[in-house]
């Protein structure tokens, strides 16, 4: 069975070895028009201050599949002020995506601000951390399908 | 029903505590204020349809100064609004119940965000104590209405509501414009309200300045040195009242002028800079200046798939200056050279301004035999059409005789298909918000509320919808609405007996395969008996020596609405044609006749 995704991932105490990241295998130069280029993809840790507001989420993550996107990983918490949230989203894009995602992102009437993290990779090595509690899902996929 | 609430961020008191004050209070009800604010915002007319949850609402409309028009299905309501903000450039405002009420506007705030139209939809639901437990038309028009509009809005709070409704009113007019739904609990429209706060805060809505002076002086500095530059200009410029800063820079500069079919009228069709309406069903010779130029200067334009035909091949030589209110847009398909980011009035004031100071200093452009190769395009592929061969009626010459009889103040919306391109190509449009259409979103069943909207509005310009038999079998049941609220709208049935548009595709893309495009509508439904049913004057023409008397015919109703059953060759077919998917390089101007664009410079 093949995952969309390396799942599970890194991490450590897992039964097994997570796969290593695989980027995508057929190489496209971004020119006129291939505006879903998949070439030179990374991972991008953005941080999202939102309104504290019902249904931002929804709205955030509606935003990320009406145009297209993928997320990696996502998580909302609260910040000192407590009428306003902290999104840090994963998104596996390249540069120019990047740009149209948080250019769309940035016109949600919600969002107050954007910024990209450093470090991508360490930051979702930790959110998997925080995951490992759950459920493992090896097999899930394969025994709904069945 | 269970006395937990989960708490909301967005409200101060719990949902659905507002019991606490009697009835003697001087506190207006949340409905009140409602319709209170949109007094204070200077709202004149709203389209709505009441149900269950919006009760209160409507009892606090009755007497109001706001004038309701009653529409007979939600979705008139919202193309009524379209029409209406289209026509005028207010905000449209139309109303609706929860639920079903509320899903049918749906279709209406999608198109109004393609095309940009400022929308306020205004929906009752359940009381926020119900939200969550599946009660009687409850439906969560708030996350459904998500990916089609500008925003949406949630109130459960009575004091929120008149900040709310004012703050959809700004988002909707201000930036890009778009469609914004506010949707309150029947719990908060009849608790007593505070009306102190004015506005929400929202800290994240931040309108565009004026674009940067350097990418001002980059985007002359490439209008001065290219040699075959084209200006691009698209709805954003009708939005932005910006038609006569497009004169102005055209004139100006010399540049030849596309205009999209959501901007035509922004530049006269009459003018001789404007080459015509580039895309799929353009004219040759607007196809060809974008095609072959090797500037574009975009203006409120977005590089729509219709228009740029197969991306990759889209105008190779050309570089790209964009222009828009939209961050967004810049960039979104094509990589730009300079991106502009403003209001098109004062961005084009500003090329105007650098335009005007770089010639004064010397600056010399060379754009004359570009110049003179665009106007040669458009002499030698004039758009035409031929008499159908069994001698029906050929639905380009009703068109093209509507738009010759008519006022130049004339209002013609049109449906979507094969009507509303040659509506689009063979009337002349020479003044903005004269062409309302359904661009983006291709929304059949739109040109009849939208014209009823348009005359609201517009209540001295003649209103004429031109509309298909399909189109117009979707959404006329606004007939009725237009003849009891006496709004004299006329419309032109082009009646083809077929889903027009997808039978020319069936025609030239499957073998001339049927599948379910042609309709017995030269039998069933008989228009004219169907108008005169509705209270409104019903006429008929199938030959082409009674066009203009019946056109004339329409005309002379002033006091009723006039439904013309024009009965149209059903071969007829729009070109030029660029098939979807293939170059603009390949555009056909008649079937299978290619032009000659000549050699390149």
């Amino acid at each position: 069975m093949t995952l969309l995704s390396d799942y599970p991932p890194h991490g450590p105490g897992l039964p097994t070895p997570a796969p290593a990241y695989r980027p995508q295998t057929h190489q496209q130069h971004p020119t006129k028009g291939t505006t879903m280029s998949d070439a030179a993809r990374i991972r991008h840790a953005l941080s999202v201050l939102v309104e504290n507001n019902p249904g931002v989420l929804a709205r955030v993550s509606v935003l990320f599949a009406r145009r297209n996107f993928n997320i990696d990983h996502l998580v909302v918490g609260p910040t000192e002020d407590n009428k306003v949230s902290r999104m840090t989203i994963v998104v596996n894009v390249n540069a120019e995506q990047l740009h149209k995602v948080t250019s769309q992102l940035d016109k949600l009437v919600e969002v107050i601000h954007i910024e990209e993290l450093d470090d991508a990779d360490a930051i979702r090595t930790q959110l998997w951390q925080i995951n490992d509690n759950g459920p493992r899902p090896v097999g899930a996929m394969a025994a709904a399908a069945f | 029903m269970t006395a937990t609430h989960i708490s909301d961020g967005a409200t101060t008191t719990a949902p659905g505590d507002t019991g606490g004050l009697s009835a003697g209070t001087e506190r207006r009800t949340g409905a009140e204020a409602l319709v209170a604010t949109l007094e204070r915002l200077g709202v004149e007319h709203v389209f709505g349809l009441p149900g269950g949850a919006v009760l209160p609402l409507y009892d606090a409309l009755y007497g109001a100064k706001v004038r309701h028009i009653l529409v007979r299905h939600e979705q008139g309501a919202g193309h009524a609004a379209q029409g209406y903000a289209a026509a005028t450039g207010r905000v449209g405002v139309c109303l609706a119940t929860s639920g079903p009420g509320a899903t049918n506007l749906v279709t209406a705030l999608a198109d109004a965000n393609m095309d940009s139209v400022p929308l306020v939809a205004i929906t009752g639901n359940v009381a926020s104590t119900a939200i969550g437990s599946d009660a009687f038309q409850e439906a969560d028009i708030r996350s459904i209405s998500m990916p089609v509009t500008k925003h949406s809005f949630l109130v459960t709070d009575p004091d929120e509501i008149a900040a709310t409704v004012a703050s959809a009113f700004h988002i909707a007019s201000t930036g890009r414009p778009g469609p914004v739904l506010v949707d309150v609990t029947k719990d908060a429209l009849v608790a007593a309200a505070d009306e102190t706060l004015l506005q929400l805060p929202m800290p994240g809505y931040r309108t565009p300045s004026a674009p940067a002076p350097e990418a001002v002086r980059d985007a002359v500095e490439l209008m001065l040195t290219h040699r075959r530059p084209v200006l691009y200009v698209g709805g954003g410029c009708l939005r932005a009242g910006a038609s006569q800063q497009v004169r102005d820079l055209a004139e100006l500069t010399g540049i030849p002028v596309v205009t999209t079919l959501m901007a035509r009228g922004v530049f006269p069709d009459s003018h001789p800079q404007h080459m015509g309406m580039p895309g799929m069903h353009g004219s040759v010779s607007g196809v060809a200046t974008l095609q072959k130029s090797d500037l574009i200067v975009s203006l409120g334009a977005r590089f729509d798939d219709r228009v740029t035909g197969a991306k990759h091949t889209f105008a190779p030589d050309a570089t790209i200056v964009h222009a828009d209110i939209d961050p967004a847009e810049i960039g979104k398909n094509f990589p730009t050279e300079v991106g502009l980011v403003g209001d098109a009035r004062e961005t084009i004031d500003l090329l105007l301004t650098e335009w005007t100071r770089r010639t004064a200093a010397g600056a010399t452009p060379q754009h004359e035999a570009w110049v003179r190769r665009c106007r040669s395009w458009k002499e030698r592929y004039p758009l035409g059409y031929d008499s159908p061969s069994d001698g029906a009626l050929a639905p380009q010459l009703v068109i093209e005789r509507l738009g010759a009889l008519s006022d130049p103040g004339t209002i013609f919306a049109a449906g979507v298909g094969q009507h509303q391109m040659w509506a689009s190509q063979f009337i002349t449009y020479d003044e903005p918000r004269r062409w309302l259409n359904s661009g983006g979103l291709g929304t059949m069943g739109y040109a009849v509320p939208a014209a009823m909207g348009a005359k609201v509005g517009m209540p001295d310009s003649t209103v004429w919808a031109i509309d298909g038999d399909g189109c117009f079998q979707m959404t006329n049941q606004e007939l009725a609405t237009c003849s009891v609220e006496g709004i004299p709208i006329k419309v032109a049935i082009i009646n083809n007996a077929a889903l027009g548009m997808v039978k020319q595709w069936q025609a030239l893309f499957y073998s001339e395969r049927f599948s379910h495009s042609q309709l017995p509508s030269m039998q069933v439904p008989d228009f004219a008996t169907l108008a005169t049913a509705y209270g409104c004057v019903g006429l008929r023409c199938d030959r082409a020596e009674d066009v203009d008397a019946t056109i004339e015919r329409a005309m002379e109703v002033d006091d009723q609405p006039v439904v013309v059953d024009f009965r149209v060759s059903q071969d007829a077919m729009v070109w030029p044609m660029v098939a979807a998917g293939t170059s603009n390089d390949d555009i056909q101007h008649a079937r299978d006749v290619r032009p000659d664009f000549g050699e390149d410079e």
